[in-house]
């Protein structure tokens, strides 16, 4: 099924994904009574037009073009590479203005997680064709990036308002001849669709934006992710084959222009849409699967978990058999996830649970590797060791990083007893592996924050070469963090919005109501894996449960729901605006006591894996629909070593540290 | 009109490990800690104080120095009203690097005016002994790039800090004739304007 993927993803021409016309365009607004005197604009002018829903590459977008348009094809604005949404919008002399919101380029373009949508007036009208055309053309393409909410409404037939994020409405389309419930449906397999709080007829659009569809496909390797895949295969046929009404109308003659101004028609889909829609918006999984729209689905309870205490250096010991093998290893990723390490094991167990070591390696080979790893880190550390400042001179990159190591070493955990002072060894360990990495990794080198990430390893660890292939194996599942563009954190932030738009999207839309919806503020607990908002033994404890790859996958982001949870009452009694989020998350940092954490993540994840409709991507991020992801079901688990981002896994696949 | 109280939005830019996170702890707490993390993310820290009679709340900005992290630090320079260029004394490529701060922050501040802009510069650790950039230099860089003020400072034995940033203050006042100018406390606004009426056809 992967192949089918990649053969069409060599493709990027447009893709046809709902196509419906009849649907009719009025550009004036219907709830403005006053507006009746509104110079020249026909109140009841209707434009007739075509409805699509086009599909390149990742992007999709929502299209109405006039029907007895003659727009030239230069004129057809498509969404772009950056995923721009185009308004054409002209009204010959009236020149009605579509709200002209200034894009800030310098926020989207980086963090192209916001994107912007990009109005344009069209300056000149030529289409003196039709007459009908003369006065009106309209066109619109919009990326359903750029989709905040769409109202649908009902006046003997069914019309939709598209708002888009920057809060500007698009004129009603009214569905004079039905296909409103299949536009919607439609889009809902790009996007989520939840009734807003306060207006059942509001549907929220949480689009899975460009990047997060991208992050989808990259989740596509390892997931049978159904809904994408499916439309990949054969988007023609997974949308019309349930709808041959559709396909009707496509098939039927073009609507003469008389036809702008027809009587409401009674639509045979209006009762269904009403029904559906409006009150509960059922999820219709029986006539096409692969969709489904979210309304404040019920999570039901919130199971109660307990914890237990840390695994024993006895309770660890009994695992080996005589040859050193760790028995069942699936038992006790359980146990440690469940109570994590007593102190003494960490030396040991961290390295399977890092995969250093196989769960399945005897004693003999482990020496063996460690042998051969402890060589091949000396030397690499030989490499940097024997640049002579000759050359250091004349490699400005090696220069600085070096020169930024040393900086950072200087302020990593000194008050921690094994980097406090000066000259403490730990610090030119931390120094010296730092700039092994450097070598072992020259491409990535070093980023600010992977001190902080090898410091607790090198303190458990107590041995250089070991510290530093297990710093290694981390940095495997981190790597995207760090690098150049930091895709990684953007994945991981927009994952991170669709969980908490699963379990309260009332408070992710207070966040979005503060600029706030993109979670920069739980960028250090990302990158950092809570590093700096626990105290030492706290992060300890917290990356061996997070090691286990248990109870699912992805479970820091869980572990941030978490605090986000508690923290979510304060934030919106208290009317935090975007500054005071960001100082009240900041300020968190040592305060947060680790096992409530571990245990409110962990009925999270349990309360989700309940919920029967839980959204897809949910799903996805979470890795809950493998057959062997039920947590509850806790003896069946053997799980599987795909990973997306910073858990690891069971290493049954065999490799030992190299990036894979 | 002395009982307005200003926010002022200031931000601290340059190098990695110049002293920028040092310099806002010992102007607002008075203390400095060498072992201090390196910064990851953004922080802010607020000051009250009075400068010519006017009340003003600083809002100190501080960021991380490395330019991986870009992506992160710059939607925060909207609505900054000063920005405080550090560099460190004893390392000549933060001083060079000052310039390209500059136009980073130009650039997604969206200053309109960049020449008008009041930039203060900082060159910190004057108290180490090796330095590597004269006052001579760095006065000239100043003068060339828009006459900005320039300070010495030294946030491990706080000389020139608090003199620093209300120099700040006093250029965003003097500057702008602020004085009723009254910032609401939402000073980020950091995309989307609010809410215009918004159809087209209204
Ligand atoms: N001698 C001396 N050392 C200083 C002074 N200011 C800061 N330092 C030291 O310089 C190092 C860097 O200081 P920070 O304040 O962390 O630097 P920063 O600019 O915030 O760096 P990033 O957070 O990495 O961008 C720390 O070890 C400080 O203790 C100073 O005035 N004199
Ligand atoms: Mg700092």
């Amino acid at each position: 099924m992967v192949t089918s993927l990649s053969s069409m993803a060599a493709e990027p021409e447009l893709k046809v994904i709902f196509e419906h016309d009849g649907v009719f365009l009025h550009p004036t607004s219907d709830d403005d009574e006053e507006d009746d005197e509104d110079e020249g604009v026909d109140r009841d002018l209707l434009v007739s037009g075509i409805l699509r829903i086009l599909q390149r590459d990742s992007e999709v977008v929502v299209e109405f073009r006039p029907q007895e348009d003659t727009v030239d094809p230069s004129n057809m604005l498509c969404a772009g590479k950056d995923s721009s949404s185009v308004v054409q919008w002209s009204q010959g002399s009236e020149e009605v203005a579509v709200s002209q919101l200034e894009t800030q380029h310098s926020y989207e373009t980086e963090w192209d997680m916001l994107n912007a949508v990009t109005f344009r007036k069209r300056q000149t009208v030529s289409t003196d064709g039709a007459p009908s055309m003369e006065r009106n053309c309209c066109f619109f393409s919009i990326n359903v990036c750029d989709l905040q909410s769409i109202t649908v409404k009902d006046e003997g037939w069914t019309f939709l308002i598209l708002t888009l994020k920057d809060s500007s409405s698009l004129p009603p389309l009214h569905f004079h001849q039905g296909g409103s419930r299949t536009f919607l449906e439609t889009l809902q397999r790009f996007t989520l669709l939840t009734q807003s709080e306060g207006d059942e007829s509001c549907l929220v659009v949480s689009a899975p934006n460009k990047a997060l569809s991208q992050s989808f496909e990259n989740l596509l390797d390892d997931h049978n992710y159904g809904l994408v895949h499916k439309l990949r295969r054969d988007p023609y046929v997974t949308t019309f084959g349930g709808f041959s009404k559709v396909t009707n109308y496509i098939m039927g003659t073009l609507r003469g222009s008389e036809e702008t101004q027809r009587p409401p028609l009674q639509d045979e889909n209006r009762a269904e849409l009403l029904c559906d829609v409006i009150p509960g918006l059922e999820i219709n999984r029986q006539e096409e699967p692969g969709f489904e729209v979210i309304t404040r689905v019920d999570l039901g309870e919130r199971p109660q978990v307990t914890r237990s205490d840390p695994l024993t250096s006895e309770e660890w010991s009994q695992q080996q058999d005589a040859e050193g093998r760790m028995m069942d290893s699936t038992r006790l990723r359980h146990a440690i996830f469940r109570g994590g390490l007593s102190h003494a094991v960490r030396k040991e167990a961290w390295k399977f649970l890092l995969g250093f070591f196989q769960w399945d390696s005897t004693l003999e080979d482990r020496k063996l590797l460690q042998r051969d790893k402890t060589d091949e880190y000396f030397r690499m550390k030989l490499q940097w060791k024997s640049v002579s400042e000759e050359q250091e001179r004349r490699n400005s990159r090696l220069r600085d990083f070096k020169s930024l190591i040393e900086k950072d070493v200087n302020r990593t955990d000194r008050t921690n007893h094994f980097y406090e002072g000066v000259d403490n060894p730990g610090l030119v360990l931390l120094h010296d592996i730092l700039m092994t990495y450097v070598m072992y990794d020259f491409d990535l080198g070093y980023v600010q924050g992977m001190s902080d990430l090898l410091s607790p390893i090198l303190l458990v660890m107590e041995n250089e070469a070991d510290a530093f292939w297990c710093f290694v194996c981390f940095m495997d599942h981190m790597h995207q963090n760090f690098e150049e563009k930091m895709q990684g954190m953007k994945t991981q932030l927009k994952q991170l919005s669709m969980l908490l738009r699963l379990l309260d999207l009332k408070f992710l839309n207070y966040l979005e109501s503060q600029d706030s919806g993109v979670l920069y503020f739980c960028f250090r607990w990302l990158l950092l894996r809570f590093k700096r908002e626990l105290c030492f033994q706290d992060v300890l404890r917290l990356w061996e449960v997070m090691w286990t790859g248990l109870p699912c996958e992805n479970f820091h982001l869980l572990l941030c729901c978490a605090v986000l949870d508690s923290e979510k009452q304060t934030i919106m009694e208290k009317q935090y605006g975007f500054n005071e989020i960001l100082k009240h998350i900041n300020e968190l940092s040592m305060k947060l006591d680790v096992e409530e954490i571990l245990q409110k993540a962990e009925s999270i994840c349990l309360q989700i894996q309940s919920c029967k409709d839980r959204p897809s991507p949910v799903s996805v991020i979470l890795g809950l629909d493998s057959a062997d992801a039920d947590w509850s079901n806790v003896s069946s688990s053997h799980r599987p070593t795909t990973s997306t981002n910073g858990h690891l896994n069971d290493s049954s696949s065999g490799q030992s540290p190299q990036r894979s | 009109m002395t009982t307005k109280t200003s926010l002022l939005k200031v931000i601290l830019l340059g190098d990695g490990g110049v002293g920028k996170s040092s310099l806002m702890n010992r102007y607002v707490t008075n203390k400095f800690d060498a072992h201090l993390f390196h910064t990851i993310g953004v922080e802010f820290l607020n000051k009250d104080l009075e400068v010519d009679g006017h009340q003003v709340t600083l809002q100190i900005w501080d960021t991380a120095g490395q330019e991986r992290f870009r992506s992160l630090r710059t939607p925060f320079y909207r609505g900054s009203d000063c920005c405080l260029l550090t560099f460190s004394v004893d390392d000549n490529q933060s001083f060079l690097n000052l310039g390209n701060w500059k136009k980073e922050f130009i650039y997604y501040a969206d200053v309109k005016e960049p020449e008008k802009f009041p930039f203060v510069v900082l060159g910190n650790k004057l108290d180490v002994a090796e330095r590597q950039v004269s006052t001579e230099e760095a006065r000239q860089w100043c003068q060339e790039n828009g006459d900005y003020n320039y300070y010495e400072t030294s946030a491990k034995d706080a000389t020139n800090v608090a003199v620093a940033f209300e120099e700040a203050v006093r250029r965003v006042l003097s500057m702008e004739e602020r004085t009723d100018h009254l910032i609401p406390t939402d000073t980020v606004k950091l995309h989307r304007k609010p809410r215009s009426a918004g159809t087209c056809c209204s």
